[in-house]
């Protein structure tokens, strides 16, 4: 008889990543073998792209590192990076498999303890970590063997240092969102709290990135790098006060067999078994507490009185449109995941203005004296572009809904009105948190009202007629079986294709601004984009014409 | 009001019918109950004349208007409530319900009359501003049956609607229903309780293995048997054939 912490595991993993669902589809049915051929095929050139990068960028560093005496600088940027991103990217995937998963109704009736399911749940995130993270640290931690002539204690450190490092950072992401939950759970507001608390880790997070700069005293990334690599103690200390893990890692790898780099080994194993304690208790105590308030769900007098004021008129597909953004917005697994994009912008504006030095300010290279207006304008609008796929609301439109999608399938509406209403939902959204977006560093590059104007009114269209591309691909394969809210947005291979094409896009178009810039033919900017948005709507509505109402049937 | 003509639905991959060749007509001002074992093509049957599924062969026709061809107006003369009522659980009540009356094109006048109705019946009032994540089931239940009924639809179907309904709440269900076919509309829904199909029904089909194996009143079926006097129960026990070890 297995472990049942085990088996529930096993149990967990195999509905997150559907292994049962794709055995049954495409190995006994034998139906739809072109998807995972496709999206193999598809994701194998990013893939690719990141093993060439990271083992190009270990063997630079090393080479580098080794002029300064530091050769192992690979190994403290590589674990380093893994942990922040794990810690950054992990909280969110933590949250929603803790706190908003479906199948907590299921598992809480089970004779387990809530600390079992909190390690059960968190094996689940750590091994999609452990899949994403084999992309950067296998190769770097291969190619750093080889130029290092790393033997076997090399070897048992790298792989330990693998297993163990994204786990703390999950851990401490998982004892951040045991805590939060716990309060804001509680609350009448939780909706409201959980976006403070994930915005609020976005600002924390960057703030850390900014601190790091500003401790050694430049904003320019070139000079910090030299000064790290020239100092006495160098990159390896300066880490070291900050997340002392990704050092105790990059010194096990760097210095076994020798004993310091086995004690190295050591803290890391005692800090992950320790950490690994401490969210089980934290578990045990106050984890069931805070989910059980989260399923009683909101239950609120300030709602109660609206409630009278709340009876509104509206059109059909105004009400859909309205729904559409309360939908997306009141999730904050969308929410926080969607719109993390608009947030980011401001900040990483912001940010360098309350850097030591004012007049280092990256932002200054945006400023009108240095970029011609109709180039403002023609960043604008592709900043709208990028935004509307990378906000992940019109290409996941569809798999958001779920099991909740009978309700728009029995209601007479039509396939104009409900494509429609998401479309515009999404450019509401898209055109607030852009606008919000770009005034900061408006502000900071001194760009005009004018320029701003323009390029929101050039970059419209264009957002939406991806937009409306995009929600036709959610239409023709939406995700809607999912358990954890989370993998209707991230997990989703239709949210990739959205920012990866709309990133293509705008990088051919800023390609031909480039050219346009070289050749004297700026003024054909506006024309440009106007053009292109005119292709995309055309295509788009050819698509929606021939192939919407079969999509939309065979749901 | 429903007319099936030939209906058909294979799953994919399935090596048999999930409903084969269905004709079934249901008629205005009747109450109707779809009965079966488990599997037996109930719920397709309920898909496919809601617009959930579409059939591989036949035709739905709902208050004369084609499924297919106009599913709009055809949508717009049903209000439906699945066995299941999963409803946007980040909505509130009175924002699920102001959702459906605007798409149905119901006035306030009107809405605001009839949620006062419906909200005081299911005792829903007081939480109509809550998010329905926070309700029970049964209170679920009720928010779709609300919804379903918000617009005053010619045609209610229905898919096993009394489970999750409190005795209170199932009871004024009941006279809800033929409250609403008494002006003339059309209830069609599906059941395993069979008692209450015996209560209400004017008349009621038994589906098999995806075919109508009976379709008529009580009188009729009992006819149909030979069992004069027999309860529904016997009768669809017989019909389905679950009760023959028994018999034998």
């Amino acid at each position: 008889m297995r472990n049942r912490v085990w088996s529930l595991y096993l149990a967990l993993l195999n509905v997150n990543y559907g292994w049962s669902a794709a055995r049954y589809y495409y190995i006994k049915k034998r139906q739809r073998i072109w998807e995972p051929i496709v999206i193999g095929a598809s994701l194998a050139p990013a893939a690719g792209f990141a093993v060439w990068l990271s083992w190009l960028m270990t063997e630079q560093l090393y080479l580098g590192g080794l002029a300064f005496g530091q050769p192992h600088l690979p190994l403290v940027a590589g674990t380093l990076a893994i942990a922040v991103l794990s810690l950054f990217f992990g909280f969110f995937y933590v949250l929603s498999a803790f706190y908003f998963s479906n199948d907590l109704p299921v598992l809480l009736p089970l004779p387990l303890r809530s600390g079992e399911i909190l390690l059960a749940k968190l094996g689940v995130v750590l091994t999609g970590q452990y899949v994403l993270n084999a992309f950067v640290l296998l190769p770097m931690g291969i190619r750093y063997g080889m130029l290092s002539g790393g033997g076997l204690g090399y070897i048992i450190s790298a792989i330990v240092s693998f297993l163990v490092l994204p786990l703390i950072s999950l851990v401490i992401a998982g004892v951040l969102t045991v805590l939060l939950m716990r309060f804001v759970n509680l609350s009448r507001y939780k909706d409201q709290l959980t976006w403070i608390g994930g915005i609020g880790l976005l600002v924390l997070v960057f703030g850390f990135t900014f601190w790091l700069q500003n401790s050694v005293g430049t904003d320019d990334p070139l000079v910090l790098m030299e000064q790290l690599m020239t100092r006495a103690d160098g990159l390896v200390k300066e880490v070291g006060n900050i997340f002392p893990p990704s050092v105790w890692a990059a010194q096990a790898m760097a210095y076994t067999p020798k004993a310091e780099g086995w004690l190295n080994l050591l803290y890391m194993l005692l800090a992950g078994a320790v950490s690994l304690g401490a969210l089980y208790l934290l578990g045990e105590k106050v984890f069931l507490q805070g989910v059980l308030a989260g399923l009683e769900g909101t239950r609120g007098g300030a709602r109660r009185k609206k409630a009278g004021r709340e009876l509104e008129v509206r059109g059909a597909f105004w009400t859909l449109v309205s729904t559409e953004r309360k939908l997306f917005v009141r999730d904050p697994n969308f929410a926080l995941n969607g719109l993390v994009g608009y947030v980011l912008v401001p900040v990483m504006a912001l940010l360098p203005a309350f850097g030591k030095n004012l007049g280092d300010n990256p932002f200054d290279m945006l400023a009108l004296d240095q970029l011609d207006p109709l180039l403002v304008i023609g960043g604008v609008a592709l900043f709208f572009l990028v935004m509307s796929g990378l906000s992940l609301i019109p290409s996941t439109t569809f798999s958001r809904e779920g099991r909740y999608l009978w309700i728009m399938r029995s209601l007479p509406l039509s396939l104009g009105q409900i494509i429609g209403s998401r479309v515009a939902a999404s450019q509401i959204i898209n055109t607030v948190g852009c606008v919000l977006g770009t005034l900061p560093i408006a502000y900071f590059a001194g760009w005009g009202p004018l320029e701003v104007l323009l390029g929101a009114l050039l970059g419209i269209p264009l957002a939406a007629a991806a937009a409306l591309l995009l929600t036709l691909l959610d239409l023709s394969r939406p995700m809607l079986d999912w358990v954890n809210p989370i993998r209707a947005v991230k997990s989703n291979f239709n949210a990739i294709i959205g920012a990866f094409g709309t990133f293509g896009l705008a990088f051919l178009l800023g390609a031909l601004f480039y050219f346009n810039g070289k050749t004297g033919t700026l003024w054909l900017i506006p024309l440009e984009l106007l053009l292109a948005a005119a292709l995309l709507a055309g295509l788009a509505q050819y698509l929606t014409r021939r192939w919407a109402p079969k999509l939309w049937a065979r749901l | 009001m429903i007319r099936l003509q030939g209906v058909t639905k294979r799953y994919k991959g399935a090596d048999r019918d999930a409903v084969h060749s269905l004709d079934l007509e249901v008629r205005p001002g009747e109450i109707f109950g779809f009965l079966g074992p488990n599997g037996a093509g109930k719920t397709t049957t309920i898909k496919m004349i809601v617009g959930l599924l579409r059939p591989d062969r036949g035709k739905v026709l709902i208050n004369g208007h084609d499924l297919e061809q106009d599913p709009i107006a055809a949508k717009h003369s049903m209000g439906f409530v699945p066995d299941k009522p999963d409803l946007y659980p980040r909505l509130t009540c009175l924002e699920y319900l102001n959702l459906i009356g605007d798409v149905y094109g119901v006035d306030a006048q009107t809405r605001k009359k009839r949620l006062d109705y419906y909200l005081n019946m299911f005792q829903l009032t007081e939480a109509a501003g809550d998010l329905i994540q926070s309700f029970s089931r049964g209170m679920q239940q009720k928010v779709a049956l609300t919804g379903a009924l918000l617009h005053a639809p010619a045609l209610f179907i229905l898919d096993e609607p009394m489970v999750g309904l409190d005795p209170k709440s199932s009871h004024q269900f009941k006279e809800i229903m033929r409250e609403h076919v008494k002006q003339g509309n059309t209830v069609f829904f599906s059941t395993h309780v069979l008692e209450v199909a015996e209560q209400l029904c004017h008349r009621v089909g038994i589906i098999n293995q995806g075919e109508l194996i009976a379709c008529g009143t009580m009188d009729e079926l009992r006819s149909q048997a030979g069992h004069e006097g027999s309860s529904l129960e016997r009768l669809f026990l017989e019909l389905t054939d679950e009760g023959g070890s028994d018999e034998k």
